[in-house]
């Protein structure tokens, strides 16, 4: 809502600058976006009598001007002729600026004639979007600063009008708001006007078929009215607000909407069959040109204001075409109404129209206005257009008794967090305009219609913390009586991020869109994902059903920037459609381009090993036990190098390198290795608190041992036969040396274990470990056919 | 080498005296040519040890004449003594040569790269939402997390949003298309779990929910239409706005400076009444107002009294009890703090976005 200073202080005349106003109402709930000065660049225009109009003597298009602008005569070349000797218009001399304008105006010659500054159209003047002809202006003195004389040196407060206030959607709604902030008096404006004989009910007539969509239908009636534009100021106040001014009869309804919040609709009397208003739902498929040009098809859930032969208007949207105020009209039958919110809304949502009228109807206009305000919009028309305003108003329905709420000062108190008396409530409620009492301890309130925001006791609590001032407020801190804290999942989780980061990977947060193309890599339950029906872009259609995807497109762009040792991670929702949405927690990690970049760096890219070292390192760190790597999980996946992730035989996830394809699609070059995993089964399977195992003072008995087995039987399987061969005497085994190739047999391979034999209560012999390296050779040589290495 | 000379049985002190200064010359000489120090302790046995000349002498003293042994025995001692010298001496200097050697052969430029382990990184918005969290832990909150596909109720209805509300417009909401389940969405905010807390657990209730949250925005400086927040609940007997001011400058002190101070601005949030806005002084100003702040505040969150609805809808009775709560842009703490521009940046995955933040601390 724009608020132009000049008519703010009409009804509140503080003594605030605009600025100070703009401080006040932001401290006290009202938010003003900004204080906009729309004529800032308007200087040194000033009042000119035109004493002579004579053709341009090389166009024809141009013509002479003579004005005098304050006891000085000067000459101008002008492009319409719409003014003649004795016009008062504003004249720019060289050196003024204008809104629209750069810079300074300049003397200039136009085809041979000089034009000594120019004459201003109303656009050109920034006050309304006229560009037809000079601007006469109807008073003056030659040689006034025009700026000053029509009030163009004006302020406008604009305010982010929240949708629970549509009261402040009106200069009085924010005048009270101020009274109520500096106790300065508030002018509501009285309108009277006098009615002529004749009776409105002897010409027109209303009948509402609809009562709860429309509980108050009220109308007044003009007779002869002169269509013209209305006066200047009243103009420059609509294009301050953000209207257009149109007519003197339209504008007249538009002025009282803004001054008092109320919408109204002007209808050509004559137009009407019958002058009889008939306010029902629309028909289905019912038709209408709105004044907007367009013809829209309506349905039984739109309220109409139609006569007797079709539908006029949109009730409490936007008129109808073929009714509007022209300039011919001369009987004008002006609506005032209360129409139910919601169905404004859903008729203005569905029609995709949003107009000053339906902003205030569907957020709660106030139902207590509709007969000030038709009184003073018709006195406006009467007096800005001529004409009589008939006798009497047809006024149908009644508007819906006002609430009643109750505040108790000690739970107001309480609520704030300081002392609120009943006094206190009182005063706050006669601040702003809200009458109420005392009553049992308690103040009783009536909650005026424009206030549609208060319900219940909370709501009055608000208005007094708010007008009041909340930096009354003393901070103060609870006594919580429970220790803070994560619990062991939240905090088994961070430890997933934080092992790692210790690995060396970077995490990202990426977005939780999939395209189609993401979700085409899987050929698992992956592939369904979950469709946004109002997607943001058709690239992000989709919930992502994996991490890979976004950890590919961040690997890509740091590729791009020359960032090729690529090392990531990422924690995060994943969902995908099964019965209905699963969404899980996952976590995943993609190792790509050289192992190190800088010199001593082994020139060689990572792959799938380094993400398995990753994925080794998070396992231990969390203490997952009882892990092991399956078959090839399929796509997206490189089908020689990669395997499922198990936990107890069951899958939570896969490692491997993904097949160069992807890597291509995605603009990630060479091997491109990840794992992603389900978070839950990790946490589930973690170690939480670790109970120490005993230290043994023993040595250990160290015995290197390398054994030859086929190159198809997984190093794995070699290692596990050890370990359970070794028994609990084993204290740790490290494969140190992989080899293939002379002297040993093509096929074969040699995997060299060091292997560390400790017993807790003694030093072991000799012979006690030659009797396990025995059992352990045995075992090996019958579980995976292996042969202990001779030297 | 040294050799080994026979005396005679009665010592002639004149010969003796010679035969000292000779074996005197040839000891300093083997001291001074030892290129070793294993050479220079062959030379010291050669000079000092058991079956060496001067040694030999010294034994054979009882055979000189009484009145000459005194000056016999001081010219040995003599020898000894500038032996012992020329050892040391001629040690320091191997031990020199030897330590100047080492630092030829054996030296590396240390100014090289060190060996490195690759240098991980917590995102940036982790970091700063782990600290938001533990700042309200500190003050006595539980964590809760939650899903970020939502229900109508939970997200808009039981958080007293009516159904026209424009937030639930798809302009706003991204809705998903479920079959055979209607009304699904993505959460716009983390004050869901508002209710699905208070449906888990009875009053008195402290706790904070971090989470990601969506909004049908497009990616733009300032939008996203993913986005985190740290949402807080705390519902109990007898809490006051202005214990939801005290909470909400305790947790801003320890997020930015010791001297923040929090300002209160009526706001309008449908599932709280009062509802306000909460700005925190500009901590690069100190509220002075500044190129960050503009007019000393920053604005960092909405909150407010939860309305009594929303408690009801929870099954708190809202005669009974009272409660705030309030959602932070954890975007907008992490931009503040560390002077970042673009909400883009945090979704890009830029590695040289990524890698500023894997040092320092808050």
């Amino acid at each position: 809502m724009k608020v132009p200073y000049s008519w703010l202080r009409e009804l509140v005349p503080t003594s605030l600058s605009p600025e100070e106003v703009a401080v006040a109402l932001t401290e006290h709930g009202v938010e003003v976006e900004s204080v906009l000065r729309p004529w800032e660049g308007l200087t040194g225009v000033v009042v000119a009598r035109v004493l002579e109009v004579s053709d341009h003597p090389r166009a024809d298009r141009l013509s002479l001007a003579a004005v005098d602008a304050g006891g000085e005569e000067r000459r101008v070349v002008v492009g319409v002729r719409n003014m003649g000797p004795g016009d008062l218009v504003p004249y720019a001399p060289p050196g003024a600026t204008l809104p629209g304008l750069d810079g300074q105006l300049e003397r200039r010659t136009i085809r041979g004639e000089t034009s000594d500054g120019m004459l201003c159209s109303p656009k050109e003047l920034g006050i309304s979007a006229d560009h037809g002809g000079i601007l006469i202006l109807l008073e003056g003195e030659s040689g006034e600063d025009v700026a000053a004389f029509l009030g163009l040196d004006d302020a406008v407060i604009d305010i982010e009008v929240f949708p629970n206030r549509p009261d402040l959607l009106s200069v009085l709604g924010v005048a009270r708001e101020v009274a109520a902030i500096t106790g300065d008096e508030l002018r509501v404006p009285t309108p009277s006007v006098p009615e002529g004989d004749e009776k409105a009910a002897a010409v027109a007539s209303v009948r509402v078929d609809d009562p709860e969509r429309c509980p108050r239908y009220l109308a007044r009636v003009i007779r002869g009215v002169t269509v013209a534009p209305s006066p200047l100021r009243a103009q420059i106040r609509l294009t301050a607000c953000g209207m257009r001014p149109v007519s003197n009869v339209v504008d007249a309804t538009n002025y009282a909407l803004l001054e008092l919040g109320h919408p109204m609709h002007p209808f050509d009397l004559r137009t009407i069959s019958g002058g009889a208003i008939v306010v029902r739902r629309a028909t289905d498929g019912e038709r209408l040109v709105t004044l907007d040009g367009v013809e829209r098809a309506f349905t039984p859930e739109d309220l109409m204001i139609a006569d007797p032969q079709r539908a006029v208007a949109v009730a409490g949207v936007m008129g109808g075409d073929a009714t509007e105020v022209g300039d011919a009209t001369t009987d004008v039958l002006l609506e005032s109404a209360y129409f139910d919110p919601r169905g404004v809304l859903r008729t203005a949502r569905r029609l995709g129209l949003r107009t000053e009228a339906s902003v205030r109807f569907e957020r709660g206009a106030d139902p207590e206005a509709v007969a000030d305000a038709a009184l003073h919009a018709a006195g406006l028309v009467a007096a800005w257009a001529g004409g009589t305003v008939l006798s009497g108003e047809i006024d149908v329905g009644s508007s819906p008794p006002r609430r009643r709420v109750a505040v108790r000062p000690p739970r107001a108190s309480m609520l704030l967090g300081m002392e609120v008396s009943a006094g206190d409530i009182l005063d706050v409620m006669g601040r702003l305009g809200i009458e109420g009492e005392e009553r049992e301890g308690a103040v009783e309130v009536e909650v005026p219609g424009r206030r549609v925001d208060l319900e219940i006791e909370a709501d009055l609590i608000e208005e007094v913390g708010r007008v009041r001032g909340y930096d009354a407020l003393p901070s103060t801190l609870p006594g919580v009586a429970q220790a803070g804290g994560l619990d062991p999942e939240q905090r088994a989780l961070r430890r997933i991020e934080d092992a790692l980061v210790r690995t060396g990977l970077m995490q990202i947060h990426s977005v939780s869109f999939a395209s189609t193309e993401d979700l085409e890599l899987f050929e698992d339950e992956r592939a369904a994902g979950v469709r946004v029906a109002n997607p943001v872009s058709e690239e992000q259609g989709f919930l992502r059903s994996s991490l890979l995807p976004g950890l590919l497109r961040a690997a890509a762009l740091s590729i791009g920037h020359r960032r090729a040792a690529v090392r990531l991670f990422e924690r995060g929702h994943v969902m995908r459609l099964e019965e209905g949405v699963v969404e899980e927690d996952a976590v995943a990690a993609l190792l790509t381009g050289p192992a190190l970049e800088a010199w001593p760096a082994e020139r060689r890219p990572q792959d799938v090993l380094d993400a398995k070292g990753a994925l080794e390192h998070l396992l231990e760190e969390l203490g997952v036990d009882g892990w092991s790597l399956g078959d090839p999980p399929g796509p997206p996946y490189h089908p020689g190098r990669s395997a499922r992730v198990l936990l107890d035989g069951e899958a939570i996830g896969e490692l491997g390198e993904l097949h160069p394809s992807v890597g291509e699609r995605f603009d990630v070059p060479g091997r491109v290795a990840v794992f992603e995993l389900r978070a839950a089964p990790l946490v589930a399977a973690g170690a939480g608190l670790v109970e120490l195992r005993p230290v043994s003072r023993f040595p250990p008995v160290r015995r290197d041992l390398a054994f030859v087995v086929d190159r198809s039987v997984p190093a794995a399987d070699v290692r596990a036969s050890l370990v359970d061969a070794a028994g609990p005497l084993l204290d740790r085994v490290l494969l140190f040396d992989v080899y293939d190739g002379e002297p040993l047999p093509e096929g074969k391979r040699s995997l060299a274990f060091a292997v560390d034999l400790r017993a807790a209560d003694r030093t072991l012999t000799d012979e006690e470990a030659e009797e396990l390296v025995a059992a352990i050779e045995a075992r090996l040589a019958s579980d995976v056919g292996a042969e202990l290495r001779a030297g | 080498m040294v050799t080994v000379s026979r005396l005679a049985v009665d010592m002639d002190p004149a010969e003796t005296i010679a035969d000292l200064d000779r074996e005197r010359e040839r000891g300093l000489a083997a001291i001074g040519e030892a290129a070793s120090l294993e050479e220079l302790r062959d030379a010291e046995v050669a000079v000092l040890g058991r079956r060496a000349p001067v040694p030999a002498i010294q034994r054979s003293l009882g055979q000189a004449a009484p009145e000459d042994r005194p000056r016999l025995g001081k010219a040995i001692n003599e020898v000894f003594e500038s032996f012992r010298q020329a050892l040391a001496e001629r040690e320091r200097e191997l031990m020199a040569e030897r330590e100047r050697a080492v630092a030829e052969v054996d030296a590396v430029d240390v100014t090289l790269p060190g060996r490195r382990l690759p240098m991980g990184a917590l995102h940036v918005l982790t970091q700063t939402e782990r600290a938001m969290v533990d700042a309200f832990v500190a003050l006595g909150y539980r964590v809760m997390e939650g899903p970020e596909v939502e229900t109508d109720w939970y997200n808009f209805q039981a958080l007293n949003i009516p159904p026209d509300h424009p937030a639930r417009t798809p302009q706003d909401t991204l809705y998903l298309d479920v079959p055979g389940a209607s009304g699904l969405l993505l959460r716009t905010q983390t004050s869901p779990m508002q209710i699905k807390a208070m449906e888990t657990q009875p009053p008195p209730l402290y706790v904070v929910v971090p989470g990601r949250t969506y909004r049908n925005d497009t990616l733009d400086a300032t939008h996203s239409p993913v986005f985190r927040q740290v949402e807080g609940l705390a519902v109990d007997e007898g809490l006051s706005l202005a214990d939801m001011k005290g909470t909400l400058e305790a947790w801003a002190r320890a997020m930015f400076t010791p001297r923040q101070r929090v300002r209160l601005r009526p706001d309008y949030f449908p599932f709280v009444e009062p509802g306000a806005q909460v700005d925190v002084s500009c901590f690069a100003c100190d509220g002075a107002g500044c190129r960050i702040c503009g007019n000393g505040w920053l604005e960092i969150m909405g909150a407010g009294m939860v309305h009594p609805r929303v408690l009801e809808n929870g099954g708190v009775d809202p005669e009974r009890y009272t409660g705030y709560a309030w959602g932070i842009g954890v975007e907008r703490v992490a931009m503040l703090r560390h002077g970042i521009p673009d909400i883009r940046l945090f979704y890009e995955g830029d590695v040289r976005f990524l890698e500023q933040f894997a040092r320092g601390w808050s």
